[in-house]
């Protein structure tokens, strides 16, 4: 899952970037609404965390623009929080809204709802097959046995279960498992995928030769 | 409320009240004085009516009989034929019982000559007079008398009572009307005094839901011309300095807090990190130095505030003679170090300038403007400072060929949290109180702050302090 941040107090952002990326996510960062705009219409993120008093664009500008192109789901962020404040960010198209001083628990439990329900999830726990994933704990069990994933590997299935089936492809992988300052290896997603299987079984994730991977297609 | 007895209606109805008493008892006394004296007179005409009767009567048998020699033999006169024709008509009028009239004569050495009817007992020759009819009120009788040319008196008198049914009549009239008048002003004047406060009630009550917290809300002002519009007027105008003072207020209250929060959302997140789990020793430095620059920068803004609350109140400050030549050169020492670090080339022209006003605060108003110069100017940038007297003010300027400020800023520079666009960044961050300081303090100091800019050429300030 790769994020937005978008934030102009540098330390806020630096927090907010560290703490998510913390939780798994890969994690791009604005420092004003104009490259924040810019990233969010070139990239399709899974969530863009938005400050609402910024230079250039201040966030609900970021909002209205990004609404004529694009859905991502959208969390605004600010040290205002007048119910009118809440109000206009709700109706201008934000999915969320989460008052200044954050708790970083909450936001991370609020960035795992937004992505489970753009996705059509309830709840944080999904089955696939024999394969449990909560999204919540960032745990897996297969046939109820806890099975220990590594970071990106966690991710990959993550992103993969929320797209269950549909065929991803690689493309689409590096992007949303990787942030801009990322530099992958090619293979590393075939590597992933391939200590995956070993873990969850031969067959829980398919390849479609030369179009990608998919999950419960 | 409007009920009670002290109220502007009540008393306005009590005024009226009096006054409208007042005016009916002058009127009736008045009237009753005047159908009095209207009643006499005819009363009058009455007994001169019978006074010249007598006087007739008198004259016809008198001239004939009347024996020039013994005046005041009665007998005699009463034995005289001509004396039933002059007693007739008294007799006749007498056997009226509501004008129970009297007459008696006398002959002209005081002795009665005749008195036929209820003469009172008190009755006394009036005095002499002329030969005119003359008349007199006389212990409840009223009388007509003359005297003949030769001396005889001759008077007709009436009990005053046998108008007393009349007057007694009028004056129930009188009370009647009054009444009736009375009543009639008493409910106009309540009507009237309704009318008249009904705008006052209007504008309390406009008033109460104002003060009672929609402040947006205006009273209603039908007529401006009206006292009670220019009132309404008046505390129209009086909301709108309040309200605009709250807003101001509240405004300045969550700009406040929201650049308190800032910092205490970055120290909040970022201990909630480190605690959260084990991490190297590069990330609590992080996180410590990001505590400390944060709470650096509450400490700023709480100084900031503080500044501002005395500016606020700085008109109380003490005043003394300031040499603004020698604080000058003391604030350009201050900033010389971090403006060579900036390359950044400080010049001074500072002549003799005394003003009258606060060491402390003519010294904040400097850091402010010297510090925002070097701040937001490039490497190579020039600032220059200069002081000097003219009519009897100190002036000084603080320019600098910096960036320059885009004119739509220029208007909402000195207001309080106002940040130009772009001037919230990573390098120049503040909270926007600088200038809001800088001209509050000078305006407590009785001066006045101006800025003239020009976009890529430089921003140059200056002050005005009264000498």
């Amino acid at each position: 899952m790769r994020l937005l941040i978008v934030e102009d107090e540098p330390d806020m952002l630096d927090t907010l970037a560290e703490a998510m990326r913390g939780e798994g996510y890969a994690v791009d960062e604005a420092a004003d609404g104009e490259d924040g705009l810019f990233k969010a219409l070139e990239i399709d993120y899974d969530l863009i965390i938005c400050d609402v008093m910024m230079p250039v664009h201040d966030g609900f500008e970021l909002l209205r623009r990004l609404r004529q192109v694009k859905k991502t789901p959208v969390l605004m962020l600010t040290a205002r929080n007048k119910v009118q404040d809440r109000i206009q960010g709700l109706d201008t198209g934000a999915d969320d809204y989460l008052a200044k001083p954050v708790d970083l628990n909450e936001l991370a439990a609020r960035v795992r709802a937004l992505i489970r329900r753009a996705h059509g999830n309830a709840t944080p726990v999904i089955i696939v097959g024999e394969v449990e994933i909560d999204t919540s704990a960032q745990t897996v069990k297969v046939a109820g046995q806890p099975v220990p994933l590594r970071g990106r590997e966690y991710a990959l299935l993550e992103f993969c279960v929320q797209h269950r089936g549909k065929i991803i492809t690689r493309t689409q992988l590096y992007e949303h498992l990787h942030d801009e300052n990322d530099t992958p290896i090619s293979n590393l997603v075939d590597v992933h995928v391939f200590n995956l299987r070993k873990k969850l079984g031969q067959d829980f994730i398919v390849t479609h030769r030369g179009r990608g991977y998919s999950i419960g297609l | 409320m409007k009920w009670l007895p002290n109220s502007i209606r009540w008393r306005i109805q009590l005024w009226h009240g009096v006054l409208l008493l007042l005016v009916l008892v002058v009127f009736g006394v008045t009237a009753w004085r005047l159908q009095y004296n209207n009643e006499i007179r005819i009363l009058d005409g009455r007994l001169q009516l019978l006074l010249s009767e007598l006087h007739v009567g008198l004259a016809q048998g008198g001239d004939a009989e009347q024996p020039p020699e013994p005046p005041d033999d009665v007998a005699m006169l009463l034995g005289l034929p001509a004396m039933p024709r002059r007693v007739e008509p008294s007799r006749r009028t007498n056997s009226n019982p509501s004008f129970p009239h009297y007459h008696r004569i006398w002959w002209r050495d005081g002795i009665v000559k005749e008195s036929v009817g209820a003469v009172p007992t008190s009755l006394t020759r009036p005095s002499k007079r002329g030969a005119a009819v003359d008349q007199r009120t006389q212990e409840g009788f009223r009388e007509v008398y003359q005297f003949t040319p030769p001396g005889e008196c001759l008077l007709v008198g009436v009990p005053e009572s046998v108008i007393e049914a009349q007057m007694r009549s009028f004056a129930v009239q009188v009370v009647g009307v009054c009444t009736v008048v009375f009543a009639l002003g008493m409910v106009g004047g309540w009507w009237m005094a309704s009318r008249a406060i009904a705008p006052i009630r209007d504008i309390s009550e406009a008033a109460q839901r104002i003060s009672g917290g929609h402040l947006k809300e205006r009273i209603p002002v039908a007529e401006t011309e009206s006292e009670l519009g220019q009132l309404a007027g008046l505390l129209n105008d009086a909301f709108t300095r309040l309200d605009a003072a709250f807003e101001q207020q509240a405004r300045f209250t969550s700009d406040a807090a929201h650049e308190l929060r800032t910092p205490v959302s970055i120290i909040l997140a970022q201990t909630q990190l480190a605690l959260s789990k084990p991490r190297s020793v590069e990330a609590h430095v992080k996180t410590i130095e990001m505590t400390r620059r944060s709470a650096q920068r509450m400490q700023e803004l709480i100084e900031s505030l503080l500044m501002l609350a005395k500016a606020d109140a700085g008109a109380e400050a003490e005043r003394e003679a300031v040499q603004l030549d020698a604080l000058g050169r003391e604030n350009l020492d201050h900033i010389r170090p971090l403006a060579e670090e900036k390359r950044i080339t400080l010049h001074d022209d500072l002549t003799p300038a005394t003003c009258r006003a606060h060491a402390g605060h003519v010294s904040q108003i400097l850091t402010n403007l010297l510090g925002n110069a070097v701040k937001y100017c490039r490497p190579g940038d020039e600032v220059r400072i200069s002081t000097h007297r003219q009519n009897g003010h100190a002036i000084l300027t603080v320019a600098d060929t910096g960036p320059g400020i885009p004119a739509e800023h220029l208007p909402h520079l000195f207001e309080r949290f106002y940040r130009a666009e772009g001037s919230r960044n990573r390098s120049t961050g503040g909270a926007g109180l600088g200038l809001a300081i800088c001209k509050t303090l000078v305006e407590a100091l009785g001066g006045r702050i101006t800025v003239e800019s020009d976009w890529q050429k430089g921003t140059t300030f200056q002050v005005t302090l009264p000498g």
